[in-house]
């Protein structure tokens, strides 16, 4: 490769970098401490076993009442749901084919909801909606032919919708249909600061139907179908059961059928990675100084001399500093992941959960994703200095952003100090979460998308300034 | 690209005070050209606004014929010293010197080559934070011929010098421009530049004040006044003042005259019978000649604020 144009100036600017001794122990030794912060904080976890069971949750909860009957071969099950209670505004109230009677058994449902209209679910989390003010009285049918489950949606019994189709591979002959209500848990949070009081509170959800009917395609029914049974997984026993009276059925349940989304849950994930804030304290400074330092003595004069593309310059500065932060960022990373998963995982785990290890795409998307971050906090802090051309102004004014709402945010209602989080450069810590907790601001590539739409403003506005002002 | 430095009516302010005023100068190839004046006079403000580093407000400067701003390789067309004390003071002499080599593709045998040159190679691998400011100085010019450039621009790069330093920069300077090269040389002392600079730009307050070669503005100095060396000194400065000169006395037998020419003098006195036993023609030194030309400056400058 000719060393000419561009890549002149990237290998000129990694000399600079890596031939001041002071700021390659400053790389490492982030790796250092980000990883000695992880082996500190989890160190106290050893063998508790409420940080190991998170692990051993499923990922999905399957708490209801269900009003069933088995049903063997192809046919469909009608009703309407003439009243549902606003136990909550995702409480569910429809039919479903379920393959078994187990939790976690693969299953399809068509419901109503008091908020989000009428759904069609299946798969602990796939959610397709129907009318969207489709709130009791409605009409609900759900076919099963074959694999394939068909739900449908009715305002008076004749004229009906298709509101989705799943294939249920491999599902049996035989399979139990019937009448569902679900109410979700309601979570209730007091924030005093450095303390969030956090309760999950069940909530009592119950429905009426009517008009049910199950029936096959062919044939006839065996002996002993059209018996309705009970079966319940409600969160609490006293909140779940069925009532029949001249074809009206009353059904009150409690609980959820969906995907985990383990509100209170601690992220082991994130919390190996709590070492990461000091280091990227130690990447702002770095980036903040791969600058000042050229401003402060007039070195900047040599730079631009020998380089007077300034644009240009600074592009190769931010690559290299960039690429720096990311490789001692994701060491830093990987270093904290294996330190405190030592202590923090526990050997026994339900079926069904992820293994939490690095060959796991979502820990890979946080550790990756954390080095990246550092990348990212790099580049915004040599753009905040090249813009200030003061360290005492930079690194305060792009570390406080970073910190403020982690430490503000204890304080002020939830819904703000989210809005705090998403808004801010702080959204970028965002990408080591690795589970979706009550407190979740931003989804984490996302956050990191407001991190990197920080960096490059910044970066723009420093351009623009090198080569307006006089050097 | 031929390796001429043009400066044409440059004017360059910071917020309400002019630093530079309507400055044209040209610096040409195989000279040393001293650039002198007052600190504060504007001449590293010139410098910067030649490398591109200032933009002017009005003028232009160019450097063979282009702006800096648009040379590729800037290094090998112009090499300068602006400040020896910009380098990070954790980095080792060679390593400021190989990033400035790698801008601007050149090899890193040629660190060696200039190290040597400027009598560095033994510091070489020590920290700029350890190095005297007479090495720094020795490091700043050995970045400044890192591209064998045909254009170098010093500014004050006697300071710090001890006085073997001051004696080989002035050899430096002079090989340089007898290899062909123009050679930009700031000092806010003329007494550096004796013996060094063949042509001289002088400024102050921002304007240039006089573009000549070293040998006229001595000799327009020196106007002409000669000395006289004389044992009837009482009687000779009698005769002379009579024959319209003006005469001072100097040291023993010596006597300045001004307002005569030296064959009168020489007449004069011979009529009378007076032995002359020596006659020179006195020349200024070129601090004399800038003590004038500044004292010129001056008093314009106390005109126009008066007239204003």
């Amino acid at each position: 490769m000719r060393r000419d144009g561009f890549g002149r100036l990237v290998l000129a600017e990694w000399t600079k970098l890596r031939t001041v001794p002071r700021w390659m122990t400053v790389l490492a030794g982030l790796v250092g401490v980000t990883a000695l912060f992880a082996l500190i904080d989890t160190s106290d976890q050893g063998g508790d076993v409420s940080e190991g069971e998170s692990l051993q949750d499923a990922d999905f909860t399957d708490d209801f009442h269900f009003v069933h009957q088995p049903l063997t071969g192809d046919g469909n099950i009608v009703a309407r749901v003439v009243s549902q209670e606003n136990s909550h505004e995702w409480a569910k109230a429809g039919l479903i084919v379920k393959e078994r009677l187990e939790p976690g058994a693969p299953y399809a449902a068509v419901l109503v909801t008091p908020e989000h209209g009428v759904r069609m679910q299946w798969d602990f989390g796939e959610d397709v909606a129907g009318s969207e003010n489709g709130e009791a009285p409605r009409w609900l049918r759900l076919t099963r032919s074959g694999d394939v489950v068909t739900g449908y949606e009715s305002a008076d019994g004749t004229d009906w919708q298709e509101v989705g189709e799943v294939d249920l591979e491999d599902l049996p002959s035989t399979v139990e249909v019937g009448l569902f209500v679900a109410s979700p848990l309601a979570v209730e949070i007091e924030r005093q600061y450095g303390n969030n009081s956090l309760s999950e509170i069940p909530t009592p959800g119950e429905a009426m139907f009517d008009n049910v009917r199950v029936a096959l395609d062919r044939g006839s029914p065996a002996p002993g179908d059209g018996e309705w049974n009970d079966y319940d997984t409600s969160v609490e026993p006293d909140l779940g059961g069925s009532t029949e009276s001249d074809g009206v059925f009353t059904v009150r349940g409690s609980g959820d059928i969906a995907e985990n989304v383990r509100p209170f849950d601690d992220d082991l994930v994130e919390r190996s990675l709590t070492g990461a804030g000091v280091g990227m304290l130690a990447v702002v400074a770095l980036g903040a100084l791969f600058i000042t330092a050229e401003f402060k003595r007039g070195m900047i004069r040599t730079t631009f001399a020998a380089c007077p593309g300034r644009g240009r310059v600074l592009a190769a500065k931010a690559i290299v500093l960039g690429g720096a932060a990311f490789s001692a960022g994701l060491a830093a990373a990987v270093a904290s992941f294996l330190v405190s998963m030592r202590t923090l995982r526990t050997a026994e785990r339900a079926p069904g959960t992820p293994e939490l290890s690095l060959a796991n795409p979502t820990v890979l998307r946080a550790l990756v994703g954390t080095a990246v971050l550092f990348a990212l906090v790099a580049v915004f802090s040599l753009a905040v200095a090249t813009i200030v051309r003061h360290t005492a102004v930079a690194i305060p004014l792009v570390i406080l952003p970073l910190l403020i709402p982690s430490i503000e945010s204890g304080g002020l209602p939830l819904s703000v100090a989210n809005w705090l989080v998403r808004l801010t450069p702080a959204a970028g810590l965002a990408v080591q979460q690795t589970i979706t907790r009550y407190d979740t601001a931003i989804a984490p590539l996302v956050g990191l998308g407001v991190m990197a739409a920080y960096a490059a403003v910044a970066l723009g506005v420093a351009t623009l300034l090198l080569r307006r002002r006089d050097a | 690209m031929d390796a001429t430095i043009e400066v044409r009516g440059v004017r360059k302010r910071y917020g309400r005070t002019t630093a530079v005023d309507d400055l044209s100068f040209t610096v040409r190839a195989g000279q040393v050209t001293g650039f002198v004046g007052p600190n504060g006079a504007g001449k590293s403000t010139t410098l910067r606004v030649i490398l591109g580093l200032d933009a002017p407000d009005e003028g232009t400067a160019l450097v063979g014929g282009r702006p800096y701003r648009t040379l590729r390789t800037p290094l090998l067309h112009v090499g300068a010293l602006l400040d020896a004390n910009a380098v990070h003071p954790g980095r080792r002499a060679r390593d400021h010197l190989l990033w400035m080599a790698q801008s601007n593709g050149l090899p890193s045998g040629r660190i060696d080559e200039v190290l040597e040159l400027v009598g560095l190679t033994s510091a070489a691998r020590r920290r700029a934070g350890g190095l005297s400011l007479g090495m720094l100085q020795r490091l700043g010019i050995a970045g400044a011929v890192l591209g064998d450039a045909p254009m170098l621009l010093f500014d004050e790069p006697v300071n710090g010098l001890d006085p073997d330093g001051i004696r080989w920069i002035r050899g430096f300077l002079r090989s340089m421009a007898a290899e062909g090269r123009a050679v930009l040389v700031s000092s806010h002392l003329m007494s550096e530049l004796e013996d060094t600079a063949d042509h001289l730009v002088v400024i102050g307050r921002g304007r240039l004040i006089a573009d000549t070669s070293v040998r006229d503005l001595v000799a327009s100095a020196s106007k002409d006044q000669i000395q006289v060396r004389t044992p009837g000194r009482s009687e000779a400065m009698t005769l002379l003042a009579n024959a319209g000169a003006t005469v001072t006395a100097g040291d023993r037998e010596t006597l300045t005259v001004s307002g005569l020419p030296a064959e009168r003098v020489v007449a004069l006195l011979g009529e009378r019978g007076l032995p002359v036993l020596e006659v020179t023609q006195h020349r200024a030194s070129l601090e004399e000649a800038y003590m004038e030309l500044t004292r010129d400056a001056l008093e314009y400058e106390a005109v126009a604020l008066e007239e204003s």
